[in-house]
């Protein structure tokens, strides 16, 4: 077994950890928000929620995955280290990019109730 | 040598694609019926009808692409090696993840749009009267 596959047995399960988790905060927190902005219409917020976060697991995923085929080839351990903190630094950041976009859309559309659904 | 490889990789890439094509599918509609029933406002069959034909769209257009990507193109004098394999499977599975996702934020902005539009449509229907009552007066 080389390094490369060592580090991408190490690296997809915390990707999966940290997506998984982040979306299932996002689902519980974000009905919250959809409840104010589709006037209480339970079925619908549900509805619209569970696709909502299918939607981003699946983007999310398929990115962290498709990352994979563009490493580099890793010859030592330190370079091994180097790596994995770099690739899951620069995904834990557009994800927090991701999040605070969305809280600041959201505060938004509640402050103006002007979405016309 | 090299082709076995590829022929696994072929047989890890068909059952991840197709179960995340039927997950995925089942979702979307499962919570899109209430769409249709407000988009229909309330006429159920129409509603489940539309859905079904949906649903039936949804799959050939998902498992055709699926299909057309399969093909791995690898031409070296060595043989394949597993780490070449992950990375090309990853590449697949990963775009074909990506775009699944962008087809499904595609079904909701249509959805959303027919509601919208159904509301739009009610909404002038009632107004109409009461402006011409107005302006006889």
């Amino acid at each position: 077994m080389n390094y490369n596959l060592l580090t991408y047995s190490i690296y997809l399960p915390i990707i999966a950890v940290i997506m998984v988790k982040v979306g299932w905060m996002f689902y519980t927190y974000g009905e919250v928000f959809l409840m104010h902005l589709f006037q209480h219409n339970s079925t619908l917020v549900k509805s619209v929620n569970n696709l909502l976060l299918t939607g981003y697991y699946l983007v999310n995923l398929g990115y962290a995955i498709i990352t994979l085929a563009f490493w580099e080839t890793i010859e030592t351990l330190p370079q091994m280290l180097n790596t994995l903190s770099e690739h899951l630094g620069v995904i834990i950041l557009g994800l927090a990019l991701l999040h605070y976009n969305n809280v600041l859309l959201l505060n938004h559309l509640v402050k103006s109730k002007t979405l016309k659904l | 040598m090299e082709n076995s490889k590829i022929i696994i990789g072929y047989l890890i890439y068909l059952p991840i694609v197709i179960v995340l094509t039927i997950y995925v599918s089942k979702m979307l509609f499962k919570n899109g019926k209430y769409f249709m029933l407000d988009i229909f406002k309330g006429k159920e069959d129409i509603a489940l009808a539309t859905n079904k034909l949906f649903e039936i769209g949804f799959y050939l257009i998902n498992i055709g692409w699926a299909l057309l990507i399969l093909k791995i193109t690898y031409r070296s004098t060595l043989g394949m090696s597993t780490q070449t394999l992950i990375e090309i499977l990853s590449k697949k599975i990963g775009g074909f993840s990506i775009y699944l996702g962008v087809m499904l934020f595609v079904n909701l902005v249509f959805f959303f749009r027919g509601r919208r539009k159904s509301r739009q449509t009610y909404k002038t229907v009632t107004k109409t009267p009461v402006y011409n009552v107005r302006n006889e007066q």
